[in-house]
Order: structure tokens, then sequence, then C-alpha cells
């Protein structure tokens, strides 16, 4: 780690500290601090995995996966309602239908001259379809229904302390992968035809990426919700992109800024009484556009002196 | 029998068809490289240069022949294989330092281990130092001149310590001093190692490879380096705008 690397874990544990000593000293409800502590879990695993999908250029990949555990979260209700099935989590539906959704787009597409994109959006829509048609098959009185708002928004209603155990689980795993395959998905995201010449397994390692990426969304419905999921797998590792030359400070980064971004946007939400997870999309699509305009300014004055000069 | 018989064959490739969507690119090669050789390819875009290459990597399969890389499987031999890709095959928006994009030559040597050995990094800082890039490790790949960058890449090709370097376009980002630097580097490796090279490049590749090939769907190829008007007129079966420096004349070959 260089100087510059340790002043940014510094802000993430002082940020982390603070969350965890406000969360204590106030006395708000508990579902309130299980969202702050949410919070805190879902921006450790999205700067890692973020990032990943930043560089990969995965972002509507990664929407497509999102979008299709609607149908994973309808699916389990409709088991739940139809066969009695009430073990059956909605989180396990919608953990299902990202897998799947992670394998089919694992799969080599191009080779059947199907073009990836297409692929994305049909997957994209079919989850959404299924879902829509589930919930329909739902008799509202046999099961406790979470309301497709909640699932595609985000509730912090939904945050039980299961649900923070879900996130440190998930949270966990993603990291123990990223820790052993860290060099392996450096290749990959950086040049898949030397990562193949380098006997490394390229469609496995893939499934395995979009694997984490897809546990990572799951880890983001009950807080952001599956629509704004993208949005904290995207917006802090694109903003630390702009600034950052190495894969790992651009994780570091992207933790730092989703763990300010999150914390800020949950307290803006108890204040001005809004709902958190569009309160905490929209401050980091904030973030960025100021990111984007600071960025465009300084270039613009270096044009302007290179002309000079 | 010439004298390069008595080297080791290092690539074979014995009528090989291949291409893309079985529409083949190129046709019925045979092409053999031997020990201690600097090959130069050159063609026509679209001539099925890096189909070739591909072919050799084991990146794609014939439809028909046989392709031997040191009298193994493409598969298997291309871990003697450094190969340099054209530089158009980067993202420079990648967040990635000089260090680690030559330390990724080694991971054909690391098998399923997770991380690198301190004989990869020797090797890497070795590697780094043959092409005069050691001061830059910590620099982002992308920010550095076209020159630098590809002595990089090479710096990569090299950290696996291959018996064989495969060139594609080296020198197509490269300002003129930076091409002369690269080349003369590569006349330094060949004491070592064989060398493949594709160019469209024809005057710069001329005055340093020992043998030359064209290629346009089907190969021809020459035992000596220097391009004369006999071997335009015979050898190439390929149309191509050759502008040379020197003894060539600027011409235009017909098709023939």
């Amino acid at each position: 780690m260089n100087g510059r690397e340790k002043t940014i874990a510094a802000i993430a544990i002082v940020t982390i500290l603070f969350i965890i000593s406000f969360v204590y000293l106030n006395d708000y409800y508990s579902f309130i601090n299980r969202m702050f502590l949410a919070g805190i879990l879902a921006s450790l695993v999205c700067g890692v995995v973020g990032t990943y999908v930043v560089v990969r250029r995965v972002v509507f990949m990664s929407d497509a996966i999102a979008h299709s555990t609607f149908g994973g979260v309808g699916m389990a209700f409709m088991l739940q309602s139809t066969l009695g099935w009430l073990w059956f989590d909605p989180m396990l539906g919608a953990a299902i239908f990202a897998i799947g959704a992670a394998a089919i787009l694992s799969m080599r597409w191009t080779r059947l001259s199907v073009r990836e994109d297409s692929v994305i959006g049909v997957l994209w829509v079919i989850g959404m379809a299924l879902g829509v048609l589930f919930y329909s098959m739902v008799d509202p009185r046999k099961v406790s229904l979470i309301s497709p708002e909640s699932i595609l928004f985000g509730s912090i209603l939904l945050i039980s302390e299961e649900t923070l155990w879900m996130m440190l689980a998930i949270l966990v795993a993603i990291y123990v992968v990223v820790f052993f395959l860290f060099r392996d998905l450096q290749i990959l995201t950086f040049d898949e035809e030397h990562a193949r010449i380098s006997g490394l397994n390229v469609p496995i390692t893939n499934f395995i990426l979009l694997t984490l990426i897809a546990f990572t969304i799951v880890a983001l419905i009950q807080l952001v919700g599956a629509i704004l999921a993208i949005a904290m797998l995207t917006i802090p590792a694109a903003i630390a992109g702009t600034f950052n030359d190495d894969l790992k400070s651009m994780m570091l980064s992207a933790v730092t800024i989703s763990l300010i971004l999150t914390a800020s946007g949950s307290l803006l939400s108890i204040a001005l009484d809004t709902p958190p997870g569009a309160t905490i999309v929209i401050l980091m699509g904030l973030a960025f556009i100021i990111v984007i305009f600071a960025r465009f300014l300084s270039h613009n004055k270096k044009m302007q002196t290179s002309l000079e000069s | 029998m010439d004298s390069d018989s008595k080297n080791k064959s290092v690539i074979s490739l014995h009528n090989v068809t291949a291409g893309y969507d079985r529409r083949p690119f190129i046709e019925d090669i045979n092409f053999e490289v031997r020990e201690g050789d600097f090959y130069g390819i050159i063609g026509p875009n679209g001539g099925g240069k890096s189909t070739l290459l591909k072919v050799i990597l084991g990146l794609i399969i014939p439809m028909s022949g046989e392709v031997r890389i040191m009298g193994l499987s493409p598969e298997e031999g291309r871990r003697y294989i450094g190969y340099l890709p054209q530089y158009t095959h980067y993202d420079r928006d990648y967040p990635i330092s000089v260090w680690d994009v030559a330390l990724m030559g080694r991971r054909s040597k690391r098998g399923i281990s997770p991380w690198y050995t301190a004989e990869d990094r020797d090797a890497t800082e070795e590697a780094l130092e043959s092409v005069n890039m050691l001061d830059l490790r910590e620099r982002n790949i992308g920010k550095l001149s076209g020159g630098q960058r590809q002595r990089a890449y090479i710096a990569r090709a090299l950290a696996s310590k291959p018996r064989l370097l495969l060139l594609d376009e080296p020198t197509a980002s490269v300002d003129p001093e930076g091409q002369e630097c690269i080349f003369n580097l590569f006349s330094k490796l060949n004491k070592e190692m064989t060398i493949v090279m594709v160019s469209h490049d024809v005057g710069m590749i001329t005055s340093h490879v020992s043998k030359l090939a064209c290629i346009n769907r089907n190969i021809v190829t020459h035992d000596e380096p220097i391009i004369t008007q006999e071997m335009l007129e015979k050898g190439y079966s390929c149309p191509m705008d050759l502008i040379a420096h020197g003894d060539v004349p600027h011409r235009i070959l017909r098709n023939h």
C-alpha cells in the first residue's frame, strides 16, 4: 500500500467507525440502525465487485442480472402460495434467477450469431415479465407478500437481522473469492486473449465473475432494490475510476466513496423523510455528475494552458 | 540441404486451412520456422496475417492441416511462445501498472496457484530491465508513449522466458525513433530466441529480418530478407502498396 492508498483506507475505516458509533449513540428505531449497517456491508461488497463491472464494461449485463431477480422473487412467492413451500425465501428465488442469468450470459452466444446485447435485453424483460406473471398467481392471504415496489426500489423495512447476516455471508464469500482469484480476474478483465493463451479457464472465470455480480445484487436488493442496485454497483466504481491508476486502489476508493455516499444518503432520507434507496441513488448520481463536471473544467483548463503556451 | 535444416523446427504448418464461420481466411499454408530465425511476415490487410498468428497460438482450430509448435500441439506448445498482440487490442483506460502487465506474462508458468512467486517476480524484473522499462514499473500503462507501451507488452511476452516471440504489428503505434529502438531490441533478442513478426511496414521489416514471407490467403516464403526487383515480380502473389526506403523504388504491385 502506498501513502495515498493508506489515506483512503483510513478515511474508509473512520467512516465505518463513525457510522457504527452514530448508530449506537442515537436512539433510532432498530430498522434505521439496520439500514446504516446494511449500507456499510453493501458498500464493502459493491466497491470491489463494481470495480470489475466498470473496468470490464459489463454494466448492462449486470443490470440484466438485477432485473431477472424480480422473476425469482415472484417465483418464491408463487411457490409459497401454491405449494405451501413457506421455507422458499424470496432471496433464495432471487439468487437462483441471478445465477441462472449469470450462467446464460457467460455462454458464448456470438458462436450462434446471436449478439450479446440482444441476449441481455431478452433476459432483462423475461425476468421482469416472469415476476409479474408469478405475482399474479399468488394468493396474498396465504403468504406474507412483499410488494413489487419494495423489491424493485428497496425498502428499509425489509432489512431484518437475517438480511444483515445474509449480506455478511455474501461479503465474506466474495472477499474470499476475490482474494484467491484477484490476479486471474485482473488478467480476464484486462486481456481475455492473453488469459486464454496463458491457460486460464476463461469460460469458468467469466462465470465466476458474473456469479460475484449476481450475489452482490442479491445483497443489495433489500437496501436499494433490484432496479437501483446497479447504481450502487456502478457509480462509486465509476467515480473511483476517474482518479485511480490501479485496480486495488480503485476498489479501495470505490468502497470509501460508497460508504460516504450511502451513509449521507441514509441520513438525508431520515431528515427529509424520503425513501432511502432512491435518496442514496440520487446522491450518488449527483456526485457522479459533479465529478464529470469537475473533470470537464480541469480538462478545458489544461487545453487552454497548452494552447496558450 | 541448406544450413537451416540442421536447426530444430519451432513452428511447422502443414497444408493448413483456417478461418472463421467455415470461411477460410488462409488456405493450404505450408510454413516452417526454424530455431534462430527472425521471420518477417508481410501482406495486405485482410490477407490472413492475424489468422495465421491465431492458428499458431491455438486460438483458432484449423479446418484442415497440421500445426506443430516445438513438435507439440498449439495448446501444448504455446507455453514456449511470448506473444505481442496488436496495440489496438488494449483498453487504455484500464487501471493497471506496467509491473502488473509484465507480471501477467508469468501466468502460464503459475498453474493453479493463486499467487506469483519470487521466481515470477525476478523473471518479470529481468524482462522489464531488458526492455529498459524497469524505471517506469509503477507507471499506469495508459499514460505511456506508444513506444514505451509497446516495450511494456514486449516485457510481458519476455517474462515467460519464451523460446519464440510472436509479434503482431509491433511498431504500428510507435514513432520513427522508437521503431528503430524496438527493432534493435528484437535483433538483440534474436540471439537468444526465434522471432516471427507480422508487419505491414515493409521497409523497416526487410532491414532487420533474416527471412521473409508474404501472405494473402496463400503464403510465399523467401530465405532472403532483401526485396529485389526479381523477388517482387516472382515472389509476391499479393497485390499491395509497397513504399520502401533505400534500394527499392516506390511501386504498386499488380495482382498476379
